[in-house]
């Protein structure tokens, strides 16, 4: 493993310490870490209860059947009974107890798009709905703001960013975690995959998930009409902002593998009280 | 078998569990007291600024919905339904140094906003439709705001099942906003009952639940306070943000 650029850097310590426990994740890392995972959670939850509102996906500017994406709801059945549909590109699926038809949120069952135990709040409330995405929003963004500001002070950013050279070592990083290589390939603070997918959660998919969500707003489709113009209009902004979350709730959970599988309480521990004992051929985490 | 429904069981319980924990976070006033700051900071950010995106005729719906509240049932509003609202008077009052009542005619002399702008329900669905009618910032000229009026108030027809007026409200900016008006016509006829004639306002730079339907008074306040629940806006008074630009 090689050293690092920044001499102040308790995490970079030679791979021949395994053992040793190192002072891994700063306060303003941990801090804005746990922050942001209230956030997205809430974020998540409260989406799927604003979507209820409206459960219809479309790939246009002004609402239209046409170029419907996504289409959750409810049918009566031959026997009487209320079924939950899901509808994707035109093919539909049944859904019944998750999507279209399930938890009401309040102990008993009723004709909704996503299901209560999944909506913040629980129960059907558009307006307190989006109270909570609004407020989480903004606490995301000062803590994104936050946290990628101490990282560039830090000068661990940098370390984080993928770059050219790093592209030819990612498939040889990959073999490494499938056995197929006994040593990683040679590299900084940050392996090669985990500058990608770090690279592409807080320069790619974060500002697209912001982006497309603010594309929904009337008020700034009038200070920024091309971006709206850009996503596809309105409906389309809206099928993205779903798609984007769709794909953070992906990295979630490979994250969270990650953790459980890479030693979960030291990874916890370096986290929550930021020290974390060193095993073979690492500095880092997930 | 057993083991399976047990898990289920235990499985339902504890979402139940959950529902109930997060639905009584979201009862609490002091919670929502917190949460519900980000609206000034939506407003004080995003604001009201820019022009709302203009479209053409082919980008019209045309088959305009109505979202329920289809046309009132209010006894004097049906009596002027009656006369095809030959009767209809708008009086614009409160806090003005001319204080003046209109009636179509004179509304559609001054009508000279002619727009395709597209209509965000809070819900999440939007339509495209022409619109067509005054520009609010005109009729203020005309009946000249004092200089303590804040806010813009207007009353609708309209009722709930449990008998709440519906109203809303607009800052002296948003209502002076060039694109913001008293619409009397929709895609090139007048407004029909279901979706808010003779007059409704319509403010495209705002979700569409500020546009009020049915107008039927309009009052420049200093403060929103002491009208019905005091938040602005029928809507307002159940939870939604009086700033709806987002």
């Amino acid at each position: 493993m090689e050293g690092t650029a920044n001499p102040r850097d308790l995490t970079a310590v030679p791979a021949e310490a395994p053992g040793r426990v190192v002072y891994r994740h700063t306060v303003v890392t941990r801090l804005t870490h746990w922050l942001m995972f209230v956030s997205l959670a809430v974020l998540l939850m409260s989406g799927l209860q604003i979507f209820n509102a409206s459960p219809n996906l479309d790939a246009s500017d002004k609402s239209d059947p046409a170029h419907r994406v996504l289409a959750i709801g409810d049918v009566q059945n031959s026997a009487g009974a209320t079924v939950g549909t899901t509808e994707i590109f035109g093919h539909t699926f049944t859904t019944t107890g998750v999507l279209g038809y399930g938890d009401d949120g309040q102990g008993g069952q009723s004709a909704r798009a996503f299901p209560g135990w999944l909506t913040f709040p629980a129960y059907q409330d558009l307006a307190s709905g989006r109270r909570w995405h609004f407020f989480f929003a903004w606490v995301f963004v000062f803590c994104g703001a936050a946290y990628l500001l101490s990282s560039a002070l830090r000068k661990d950013l940098a370390l984080l960013i993928l770059r050219p050279s790093d592209l030819p070592k990612m498939w040889p990083m990959q073999a490494y975690y499938f056995k197929l290589r006994k040593e990683p390939p040679n590299h900084g603070k940050y392996n090669p995959l985990q500058k990608a997918g770090y690279t592409g959660l807080l320069f790619i998919l974060t500002p697209f998930v912001i982006v497309t969500g603010l594309a929904l707003a009337p008020g700034i489709d009038a200070i920024a009409g091309p971006l709206t113009v850009l996503l596809g209009g309105r409906q389309f902004a809206r099928s993205w902002h779903f798609l984007s979350m769709l794909l953070l709730t992906g990295f979630f959970f490979g994250h969270v593998f990650l953790v459980a599988s890479t030693g979960v309480i030291n990874n916890m521990r370096s986290m929550t009280l930021g020290t974390y004992r060193l095993g073979k051929h690492e500095g880092t985490g997930p | 078998m057993k083991r399976r429904l047990f898990v289920a069981s235990s499985l339902a319980a504890a979402l139940a569990g959950c529902d109930r924990v997060v639905n009584s976070i979201n009862d609490s006033s002091a919670v929502h007291k917190v949460i519900d700051s980000a609206e000034k900071l939506n407003h004080v950010v995003i604001g009201t600024h820019g022009m709302a995106k203009l479209y053409r005729d082919s980008d019209i719906t045309w088959d305009f919905p109505t979202n329920g509240l289809a046309t009132p049932s209010d006894a004097t509003y049906r009596a002027l339904m009656d006369t095809r609202f030959a009767s209809y008077r708008l009086p614009v009052g409160g806090l003005v140094e001319q204080p003046a009542t209109f009636n179509l005619a004179q509304l559609r002399a001054l009508t000279t906003i002619n727009q395709v702008t597209r209509h965000d329900c809070v819900e999440g669905w939007s339509v495209i439709g022409r619109w067509a009618g005054v520009p609010l910032g005109s009729i203020l000229k005309l009946v000249r705001p004092k200089p303590e009026a804040r806010y813009v108030v207007f009353y609708s027809y309209d009722r709930d099942d449990d008998g709440s007026q519906f109203y809303g409200s607009l800052d002296l900016v948003q209502a002076a906003h060039p694109q913001t008006q008293l619409a009397l016509d929709l895609n090139g006829k007048p407004i029909d009952p279901d979706h808010g004639g003779p007059v409704r306002l319509r403010i495209p730079t705002q979700l569409a639940y500020k546009s009020t339907k049915w107008v039927r008074r309009i009052e420049l306040v200093s403060s929103f306070a002491s009208i019905f629940q005091g938040k602005g806006g029928y809507w307002e008074d159940r939870g939604y943000e009086w700033y709806a630009g987002i």
